[in-house]
Parts: structure tokens; C-alpha cells; sequence
């Protein structure tokens, strides 16, 4: 808040932060080319022939090696590479997927709505959910509740998440019907997919949650506050949480990054569109471009959550704030 | 009041949700059906594959569509004369119109197979090569010339890639073809929400008879077990590719039916005859004796499909099915392999995909074939690296499976047999000059006596040079609520829901 409150340093402090954002998207391009490098090199000398994989089984040897000439797959390493990085670098053309011949982007777009959502949501439930607990089992250490709610957290993060939404529809859809066990067009559809995703997320925030709480608790300020006779509810919700913040939006930020590369167990499970299983068929059928651009995608989509949330820090600690001065 | 006000909001919030819950109501105007997967796309001639030729079927029409007993019937085509062997003459249905409103015409017919003989049809050229040229006689007459004489050709004008497309349609729409189909069939394209679903709508200026119900959803499930459970709770009408695990649940549900089609698949045990001691008959047939096929079948698959007696499968034209099934002699195998002088006991791999059944078929083998002395250890590869290997000829057995996406016996067996598929497709590298003979033969003689008999004699002669063990043949299985009338599953793999109706 403090932030906007001088209006002499305010476009300064606007100029700064540009500049930050300008630095961070600059350094984005030695990540994307190394990133490319590796994927390309993986996709190189992994065994499998994309052609024989997209063609079919009963196509002929003709048609493979057809393929094969068009797409420049027998071309040395270097050439394919240099070729790739010159067309996505100049010409934003990150090519076409070779089974359904539609462009890479094109595909990534239609995927990329349902993962937002899906991540979005269960993000959601894990902040309202873990950062009340990891709170409450903050102030009440070793309390019957600590020890539930640790042990509950414990079990979130070692369920695998298939098993759990097997079970969730096992129980809410055929069971009890509330909810449809499969699809995520309507709002009820989206339920039960979160819900087993959020699990592992809810687990960590938690946990994370009531190590950051404990440690701030314990420090000097916070004795001062009670000393100065503040409410106890001041002090955990002004003092303490503001500044145990910092790892808990460190935390949140990088699930909610993983969760945007896609979540292929839970889109199986529930026949979700997503980037996971659009990247799984990928490789899968040796996809090159569609498995290319796809983790140029996760690189791109991580790195931007990073920046938000180192961002977000300035806004939150008046600490870190001080450094853009 | 205002706490008044404050409980009817939600009341009114819970009183949606639950309804949201609920699910929309079943309108009977619309069928939604689920599929394993999404189609790749709705260009006929760019992939060989069920999802996208099960759409296909819908949108477009073929100049022959595949009647209900397994043989050609006119579609788009009125009637047809093979003038000789080489030559087929086709009379256009009038005034058919495309769904952009354009009608239909020979140009639309020679543009289609052009097309399909050109790069962007390399998945399934094979169909096609033998076409030399497609001449327009006038507006509504196309005459067809082969290369040399190609029986399946009035069979292979069935498949996907003989769907009728309108030249303007393609050539506007360049690269996005694909999703933006336009094509003469009782459904026009909606919308495609990728992954998901596909809608469909009726045409309603469709020539033929027009379907019951106004919209087709094609949604993809992957998840077997989530199919199941869509169809029980009503969400779907008709659910395909019911697994083996899922079987009872739906016989025994009185809401719903189960409907069943042994399918032209064969999954079998390869032997590589390139290589030592499988390059001696006597060997693969001990490997054939000392195994209960029908033994195997039974425990992996329980009670779906059956265990082959030939090389095609049995609802493809000209399959043996009268033959005695597969005897299980493991003192003949010993025999056998002592008369070969095989040094026992023999090291082997089996190689195999990740697919569980296979997994499961190769390990009883391995403890058949431990009872004759061939020690066999179960090598399981992932698919792209399968194919790959299987190119570099050292293997020693494995299971794969083969399909004739076009049911002629011409496509059951010359990628796998025919020498000048080595490596390509034949990867029991099997190579024998008087099976090639025969199968040329085969794919020129026209349907008859003759060539049945060809075909029979070519089953014996290959089973008794033993290339592979058959192991299975597939079912289609489908489950479908007990109001759906006018379903029937195709061995083909994808089914036609055009003459569905609401009881």
C-alpha cells in the first residue's frame, strides 16, 4: 500500500518496475532456446519413427519415406534445429502437428482453457482451504487439531491422485450422482477434478503455511505487538501472516505453475481436454512439433507465474518492496 | 426481511446448483454417444485411423457404402458396370447437394480420388495406387481405369478415403480443411471442441433417408471404466469399445443393452523366419503345437472374441471359418524340434507392447513353451520404440496385431505376407515366392469360385508354413441404454448411427 502513497516516487517506481518486467522477459530467451535444445535432442535420439507412428500401420514403406523427406527428418541434427529456432523465432511459426495437420499454437489454445481452469480452481481450493489450517495449526501447535490436520496433510500428499478421483466418482457420481464423472463443460462437471487435484496442493500449503506462521510467531515484532497489548487477532492477521506470506506465494506460484504444464493423470481420469493429455498423445505418436511447442508452452507459462509472483512480493512485504527504491 | 431475503438467495444458489448437479435433461432429439478417442480430424484422406472415419461416415457419403451383409451397395453412385477388369463406369446420383449447397457432380468425384492419390493422402495411398485415371464422361457418369486388374476396388471405395469431396470446399478452406468438413452425408458439421466433443447436426436437405434425431454429440472418453459409468447414469446413449472388466455390469443392468461383433483384427504371435532356428518350418510349427491357443484366449480375453483358426479374420470375405480349432500336441512339438536338431534348451524373447493383455498372452506362452525346452523371456517395449526395433530384424518372436481397415482378403494379408512388405509391415520377415504368386493372383481374379478357392488354398499353405500363431480375434462390444433402436455395431470398428431411433 505504501507503494502508491507518495506521489513524487510514483513514476519512479513505475519506470523501475518496467524495467524489471523488461529484464525478466528478456531472460526468458536463453531459457526457451536452451529448453528447445534439450526436448529437441530427447526427441532426436529417442527411438521411433514419426512417420511409420502418424501414417498408421498399414501405410506403405513409400508413404513413410515420403514423410520422412517432407518434414526433413533425415536431415542432420544441427540442420533441423537451426531450422526449427529460425521459423519460431522470425516467423512466430512454430509449425503444424503432424496428425492432425492443424497448427501447433492452434492446438495448444484449445488445451490451455481447460488446464487454466482446472489448475485455477484447485489452487483456489487449496489457498481457502490450507491457508486457514496451516493458520490455525500454527497458533494451536501440538493441539488435537495440529495433529489431525498434519495427519490429514500427510495423507493428501502420499494419495496418488488417480486413486483418489477414482474414488470421488466412486462415491459422488455413482454412488450418490451429484456429480457427472467425466467432462468439464458445466460448473458441476469441474468439481470432483479439482477436488482430487487439490488434494497434494492443499497438503503443501498447509504445511507450509504453519512452518511460515511458526517461524514468524516466534520472532521479536510479534512479541512487541502483544507486549503493546494488541488483540490477538491483530497480531496473527496483520502482523504474523503478512510477513509469513512470503513462501506461502512462493508455494502457491510454483503448484499453480506445475499444474499449468497439465495434469495428465487427473485429465485421463476424468476426460479432461488439457495440455497434459494433449502432450502425452504427443509423444506418444512421436509429434514432434506439437511436443516441441507444447513445452515451449510449459517454459513460457512457468516463467510468467514466476515473474507474478516475484512481482506479487512487492505488493505483499514491504521489505522486498524497499529494494525497488 | 432482510434475513428473509438473504435465506431465499440461497435457497434460490443451492436450488440451481443442485439443478446443475442434476445434468441437463436428456433431450430426445439429441445421441450422444462416447468413443475411446477424439477423431484426429475430419479430412477424410488425412489419417487411417476409427475415431475419424466413425465421424467421417457421417458427414460424407461414398459413391459405395458398406451394405448391412458385408458387401458394396450404391450411395452416391446409382449404379455401376465393371465394363472389364480394368475398367469401372459409375452413374451419379442428381441433385444431390453438398452442405454448402453446391451439388454434387463428377468434377467433385475425379477431384476426390486426385486427391487421394496426391501427398496429402499417404496414410492410405495403398487403397488407391492401383488408380490410374478418373475421366469425367459428363456431368454425372465417371469412368475409372486400374493400373492393373484390383478386385478390392469396389470394396476399398467404401473405406474413409472414398468419401466424396466438393472441390470448392476444400480448395477455400487450404490447410484448415480438416476442421471444417463439407460433405453430402445426413449430418452437417457443428462444432468441435477439441479433445472433447464433436456435434453434428442434421442434414435436412440430406437425398437419402434422414435420420430420427437432429443432433449427434460424439464425445471422448479414454477412461474405460468412465464410459461405463456415463452410460448407467444415463449421461450418454450409446458407449463404445465396453471392456472386458465392464462386461457383466452392463449385461446384468436391465436399463441397458449389450450389442457385440466379432471385429477384422487378428492379434498374433509373429516368428522372425529370418533368423535361426525359426527359418526352419518344423520349428515355428513345434512353437505353433506346443501351445493351447484356445487355452490362452480364454484366460486373458474371458469370454470376448475368439481364438483364430486362419490368418483373416473371420467376418472378412473368404475367411476360413469352418476350420477345426487349434490342438494343443506337445509331443509332436518335441518331436519336432528333435527331427530340426534344435539344441535345447533354446534362449528366446518374445517382444511385446505395453498392452496389458499382450503382457499377459506372452507370459503363459513363456510357460508353454518352457514344457519343450524353449526358455522364452518376455521383452515389453513402448510403441514407437516396438516398431523401431522390430525393423532391425533380431528378434526372435512377438505379438503384434494386424487390421484390415478395408475387409477385403486382399488387405488381411498381403502387408504382412507379401516379401516386398519386409520390414515395412511383414515383420516375420516371411518371404516365399509361391504365397507371393498366389496373392498377386488373388488381387486381380474378380470376386467368385476362383478366387475363393485361391484364398483358401493360400490360408492352408501359409499355416502350414507357420509365420505366425494366431492368438485372437476382437470383439467390437457396445452398450447402449435399452430405448436405443436401430444400432448394430460393424466389424469395421466404427458404426453407423444414421438409423438410430428413440423407442
Amino acid at each position: 500500500m505504501g507503494f502508491f502513497c507518495a506521489p513524487a516516487f510514483f513514476e519512479e517506481g513505475w519506470k523501475r518496475m518496467l524495467k524489471y518486467i523488461f529484464r525478466r522477459i528478456l531472460s526468458l530467451i536463453p531459457v526457451l532456446i536452451g529448453v528447445t535444445f534439450i526436448v529437441f535432442s530427447l526427441l532426436y535420439l529417442t527411438p521411433g519413427d514419426p512417420a511409420r507412428m502418424v501414417l498408421g500401420d498399414q501405410a506403405t514403406e513409400e508413404a513413410v519415406t515420403d514423410f520422412r523427406i517432407k518434414e526433413g527428418l533425415d536431415d542432420p541434427f544441427i540442420v533441423q534445429f537451426a531450422r526449427y529456432v529460425y521459423k519460431a523465432a522470425f516467423k512466430g511459426d512454430i509449425g503444424r502437428s503432424y496428425v492432425t495437420k492443424r497448427p501447433v499454437s492452434d492446438e495448444i489454445l484449445s488445451a490451455f482453457p481447460s488446464t487454466i481452469k482446472l489448475a485455477a480452481f484447485s489452487v483456489i481450493i487449496a489457498i481457502c482451504l490450507g491457508i486457514p489450517f496451516g493458520i490455525i495449526s500454527a497458533i494451536k501447535q501440538y493441539s488435537l487439531f495440529d495433529s489431525i490436520t498434519m495427519f490429514f496433510a500427510l495423507v493428501g500428499l502420499s494419495m496418488p491422485v488417480f486413486w483418489l478421483g477414482l474414488l470421488l466418482i466412486l462415491l459422488f457420481s455413482v454412488r450418490l450422482g451429484w456429480f457427472p464423472s467425466s467432462g468439464f463443460d458445466t460448473f458441476s462437471a469441474m468439481v470432483l477434478p479439482s477436488v482430487a487435484l487439490s488434494a497434494q496442493v492443499i497438503a503443501i500449503v498447509t504445511r507450509m503455511t504453519r512452518s511460515s506462521m511458526l517461524e514468524v510467531i516466534r520472532s521479536d515484532y510479534i512479541r512487541t505487538a502483544r507486549a503493546k497489548g494488541q488483540t490477538e487477532g491483530k497480531v496473527i492477521w496483520r502482523h504474523a501472516l503478512g510477513n509469513a506470506l512470503i513462501p506461502i506465494v512462493t508455494i502457491v506460484g510454483l503448484q499453480f505453475g506445475h499444474l499449468l504444464g497439465g495434469a495428465i493423470l487427473t485429465e485421463s481420469i476424468f476426460s479432461i481436454p488439457g495440455v497434459g493429455r494433449l502432450m502425452v498423445e504427443a509423444i506418444k505418436m512421436r509429434d514432434y512439433p506439437l511436443v516441441q511447442g507444447g513445452v515451449l508452452y510449459v517454459a513460457v507459462a512457468f516463467s510468467v507465474v514466476n515473474l507474478l509472483v516475484d512481482l506479487l512480493y512487492a505488493f505483499v512485504d514491504p521489505r522486498i518492496k524497499a529494494q525497488y527504491r | 426481511m432482510k434475513r428473509f431475503t438473504k435465506l431465499a438467495l440461497l435457497a434460490a444458489v443451492f436450488a440451481v446448483f443442485t439443478g446443475m448437479c442434476a445434468g441437463a435433461a436428456l433431450a430426445k432429439d439429441t445421441l450422444i454417444v462416447a468413443n475411446i478417442y477424439d477423431a484426429k480430424t475430419l479430412d477424410p484422406i488425412a489419417t487411417n485411423e476409427v475415431a475419424t472415419s466413425g465421424m467421417c461416415l457421417h458427414v460424407y457419403d461414398n459413391l459405395l457404402s458398406l451394405g448391412a451383409d458385408g458387401a458394396p451397395v450404391p450411395q452416391l453412385a446409382e449404379k455401376y458396370e465393371i465394363i472389364d477388369n480394368l475398367t469401372y463406369k459409375f452413374n451419379l446420383r442428381k441433385g444431390v447437394k453438398f452442405h454448402n449447397g453446391e451439388e454434387m457432380k463428377a468434377a467433385d468425384v475425379k477431384y476426390t480420388f486426385e486427391r487421394a492419390k496426391s501427398p496429402a493422402g499417404a496414410s492410405i495411398r495403398q487403397y488407391v495406387d492401383d488408380i490410374n485415371t478418373v475421366e469425367v464422361i459428363d456431368d454425372y457418369t465417371v469412368v475409372f481405369k486400374m493400373k492393373r486388374p484390383f478386385t478390392p476396388f469396389l470394396m476399398a471405395l467404401t473405406h474413409t478415403c472414398g468419401s466424396i469431396l466438393n472441390k470448392k470446399a476444400v480448395e477455400a478452406a487450404g490447410d484448415n480443411y480438416g476442421m471444417n468438413p463439407v460433405g453430402t452425408g445426413p449430418f452437417k458439421f457443428k462444432s468441435w471442441a477439441k479433445g472433447d466433443r464433436i456435434t453434428l447436426e442434421r442434414n435436412e436437405e440430406y437425398w437419402g433417408k434422414k435420420p430420427a434425431f437432429k443432433t449427434l454429440v460424439m464425445r471422448a472418453i479414454p477412461e474405460a471404466t468412465n464410459r461405463t459409468i456415463e452410460l448407467e447414469s444415463g449421461a450418454i446413449d450409446i458407449a463404445y469399445q465396453i471392456t472386458t472388466n465392464d462386461l457383466k455390469r452392463v449385461q446384468e443392468n436391465p436399463k441397458l443393452a449389450l450389442m457385440r461383433v466379432v471385429d477384422n483384427s487378428t492379434t498374433y504371435m509373429g516368428l522372425n523366419c529370418s533368423k535361426a532356428p525359426f527359418d526352419n518350418p518344423k520349428v515355428r510349427k513345434a512353437v505353433s503345437l506346443a501351445l493351447d491357443t484356445v487355452g490362452i484366449q480364454k484366460a486373458v480375453w474371458r469370454g470376448v472374441g475368439k481364438a483364430p483358426v486362419a490368418p483373416i479374420a473371420p467376418n472378412i470375405l473368404y475367411a476360413i471359418k469352418d476350420a477345426k480349432p487349434h490342438v494343443q500336441d506337445v509331443e509332436a512339438a518335441k518331436k519336432l524340434l528333435a527331427e530340426a536338431g534344435v539344441k535345447l534348451p533354446l534362449n528366446v524373447q518374445i517382444w511385446t507392447n505395453e498392452r496389458k493383455e499382450r503382457i499377459d498372452m506372452a507370459t503363459i506362452i513363456q510357460s508353454q513353451l518352457e514344457e519343450v525346452g524353449i526358455k522364452a523371456e518376455i521383452k515389453v517395449l513402448e510403441w514407437g520404440a516396438y516398431l523401431d526395433g522390430l525393423k532391425q530384424k533380431t528378434h526372435d518372436m512377438f505379438i503384434l496385431g494386424w487390421v484390415a481397415s478395408v475387409p477385403d482378403p486382399e488387405f488381411a494379408v498381403s502387408g504382412v505376407f507379401h516379401s516386398s512388405m519386409v520390414g515395412s509391415t511383414n515383420f516375420s520377415y516371411f518371404v516365399n515366392p509361391d504365397v507371393d504368386k498366389m496373392m498377386e493372383q488373388g488381387k486381380a481374379l474378380p470376386n467368385g469360385p476362383e478366387r475363393e478357392k485361391l484364398y483358401k488354398d493360400l490360408q492352408e499353405k501359409i499355416d502350414s508354413l507357420t509365420p505366425w500363431v494366431y492368438l485372437h480375434n476382437d470383439e467390437q462390444i457396445c452398450g447402449t441404454q435399452k430405448n436405443i433402436k436401430g444400432f448394430q455395431p460393424s466389424p469395421r470398428g466404427y458404426h453407423v448411427l444414421t438409423n438410430v431411433s428413440f423407442e
